[in-house]
């Protein structure tokens, strides 16, 4: 069982995060380095340890067709000593894709991706890009009732833990901000005394399975003010031990970069 | 939410319908989110039997995974980027507009969206020769001018005309209708061969606020669903079938930073994967002016972009990812015929203006060295070798105008 302590160290709070079995959640709005972040996530994993990676496979779900291979593929060979066809294909050859068109349907791929769990040992980390992207969609269709507007995403978030938890995979998903900020203290989610410090565009809407197996909660933020030269910032929060921390990043030709 | 029924797949009879039914599996996703043991004891059927069928049913309903290498390999053969015949447009588009990804126009009304999704239309049809589908809510669109821009692109008049006939308007005045004519575009797409060289590879749509927005405000969410139920068509259409999707869209004021930003709401603004803002530049004594400028807002490829700004605020330097030489094999199908300096005839409609880039000559070597995926030499080094000097003097590659460029 290989070790993730490594992945990207500079967006935990702790120390030798994440560990199997740990669901981190990446929030915030267009245009903040999410995705980016993610790529630089699959990176990281696909190349094989002999160019620095951890050479475990990854499972990439993408429900808005938001994927970007050659974004990838450019971060790969920026970061690759020996970039050619081959060694980016054997990397990418760790790397599996599936594209879902509706929560139903995501429902039912990781009912059917449970399989590819048992026979990859090496399948260590799963994504999800984005989770809260049929959250209109089932509103709509789920008509008055919150219970059924939220059905399939709960149904969804139960399995994710179950595969989590038997597979001891990493999940890693991203929702994104499309609600107003909340004005409530009552909703606000920071001890009172970190909030004023950490100033975070937060308001949670997708259903309460979702919300309580989150174990690490990342912000991220674009940096308006020229005096920092790196354009983005992170503020990662480790749910249960509620530590928080603040970091920044800036995206490169070659991903992202502490 | 599927039903089941007799027939749904095989091994799945009305009496067993029945019995599920009776014990409350009626859905398919019921049927595979249940213990399948437990079913079988109260239900009486055959375990086996159970198991088949649910290996069956996700199978026929959930998403595949693809290996990353085989998509990539796909992918290096069927992305195509297409010039717009703007060099200006297309340096701050990354060559041009990348099949597979929905870009969008945003600007105030007469920033000239519909002229340049004219312009787009007519450089396709007539220097690509490949088809085009214009989707018009808004009414702008208009024959005559599009034929304007052609004829100062071509001089034969057999060419235009049947660059016009590559082109399909739809006028579609609500969402509804404006769905349909995109399933109708995915329903003839699917009926042809597999393979993504079908005729059709550009798809503009003029404009999607002018749909969208009435179905906005207000508390119910139906709005936002067909909304994100048209993104979703969008992003599908151009993933699937390899096009260029173009969208133009309106522009709000951001309350707290003073910024232009898309309108439609947070939502939308997660949809396109390329943003660029069209915008009137007169002097403040010219009442008409005929001067545009555009801006780069949002972009998967130019990573350089200091956030809160555009690309023609400040100096960007870019450098090229040498893996762009691997996706330029598709442009050599759909290589520029001729140059893009146009003839200049007739008015002026619209001139966009880019930042003047520092184009280092791997940039000039890059988009001139089409279909040789294994000749790194040149990607890699900064000076022109003496092959790849003599290369781009035969190449019919645009001379790079650094400001002006005449869209008519």
């Amino acid at each position: 069982l290989s070790s993730l302590k490594n992945l990207e160290p500079c967006l935990f709070a702790e120390e030798g995060s994440p560990v199997h079995g740990d669901v981190i959640e990446f929030h915030g709005p267009e245009g903040t380095g999410k995705t980016e972040m993610l790529y630089h996530l699959v990176a990281r994993c696909i190349i094989p340890k002999s160019g620095g990676g951890l050479e475990v496979e990854v499972m990439f779900v993408d429900t808005d067709y938001h994927f970007d291979m050659l974004r990838l593929v450019t971060i790969l060979e920026h970061r690759l000593v020996q970039s050619t066809e081959e060694m980016i294909k054997q990397c990418l050859g760790r790397l599996f894709l599936v594209n879902c068109n509706s929560s139903t349907q995501l429902l039912l791929t990781l009912y059917s991706l449970e399989n590819m769990f048992c026979t990859h040992p090496s399948l260590c980390l799963l994504i999800v890009d984005s989770i809260s992207a049929f959250y209109w969609i089932d509103r709509s269709n789920g008509g008055e009732s919150l219970n059924l507007q939220e059905m399939n995403l709960k149904k969804c978030a139960n399995f994710l833990e179950k595969l989590v938890r038997e597979h001891h995979l990493a999940l890693f998903a991203t929702t994104q901000t499309i609600m107003q900020k909340s004005t409530s203290s009552a909703e606000s989610f920071f001890p009172l005394k970190l909030q004023h410090e950490f100033d975070t565009d937060y308001r949670p809407y997708l259903c309460k399975s979702w919300q309580q197996m989150v174990t690490h909660r990342i912000f991220f933020s674009k940096q308006f003010n020229s005096g920092n030269s790196k354009g983005f910032t992170v503020v990662s929060c480790h749910l249960k031990k509620n530590n928080v921390v603040k970091r920044s990043f800036s995206v490169a030709e070659c991903g992202v970069q502490f | 939410m599927v039903v089941l029924r007799a027939g749904l797949c095989p091994g799945l009879t009305e009496e067993m319908i029945q019995v599920l039914r009776a014990n409350g599996v009626r859905t398919v996703v019921d049927f595979v989110s249940s213990d399948l043991e437990d079913v079988s004891q109260k239900c009486s059927l055959s375990y086996k039997a159970l198991v088949a069928v649910r290996r069956v049913l996700l199978a026929q309903f959930s998403a595949f995974p693809a290996n990353g290498a085989d998509l990539y390999e796909e992918l290096k053969s069927s992305t195509a980027i297409l010039p717009t015949r703007s060099p200006s447009l297309d340096q701050l588009l990354d060559s041009g507009l990348y099949t597979g990804e929905v870009t969008e126009l945003m600007g105030a009304p007469g920033s000239g969206k519909t002229q340049v999704c004219l312009s787009i239309a007519a450089s396709v049809s007539l220097g690509l020769k490949q088809h085009v589908l214009f989707l018009d809510s808004t009414g702008g669109f208009t024959a005559s001018r599009l034929y304007q821009m052609l004829q100062a692109q071509a001089e034969d008049e057999e060419e235009q005309l049947e660059a016009l006939q590559r082109i399909q308007v739809a006028r579609v005045f609500d969402v509804y209708e404006m769905l349909s004519a995109l399933q109708e575009v995915r329903d003839r797409l699917s009926q042809q061969a597999v393979s993504c060289t079908g005729p059709l590879k550009t798809v503009l749509i003029d404009s999607v606020s002018a749909v969208i927005h009435p179905l906005l405000g207000g508390r119910q969410s139906e709005g936002l669903a067909i909304m994100m139920q048209l993104a979703r068509e969008l992003k599908m259409l151009a993933k699937e079938f390899s096009l260029a999707v173009v969208v133009t869209n309106q522009v709000t004021r951001d309350s707290s930073t003073g910024l232009l930003k898309p309108a439609l709401g947070r939502s939308w603004s997660f949809v396109p994967s390329t943003r660029v803002l069209l915008e009137s530049k007169g002097a403040p004594w010219e009442e008409v002016t005929t001067r545009r400028s555009a801006s780069l807002a949002k972009s998967p490829r130019q990573v350089r972009l200091l956030p809160g700004q555009h690309l023609c605020d400040g100096e960007v330097t870019r450098t090229w990812p040498q893996s762009r030489g691997r996706f330029l094999m598709g442009l050599g199908r759909f290589r520029p015929h001729g140059g893009t300096q146009c003839s200049g005839r007739g008015t002026h409609a619209a001139r966009l203006h880019a930042t003047e880039e520092k184009s280092t000559c791997s940039l000039q070597l890059e988009l001139v060295f089409i279909g040789k995926l294994n000749e790194r030499h040149c990607l890699q080094s900064r000076s022109p070798c003496s092959s790849c000097s003599s290369r781009s003097r035969d190449a019919a590659e645009p001379a790079w105008t650094p400001a002006e460029v005449t869209l008519a």
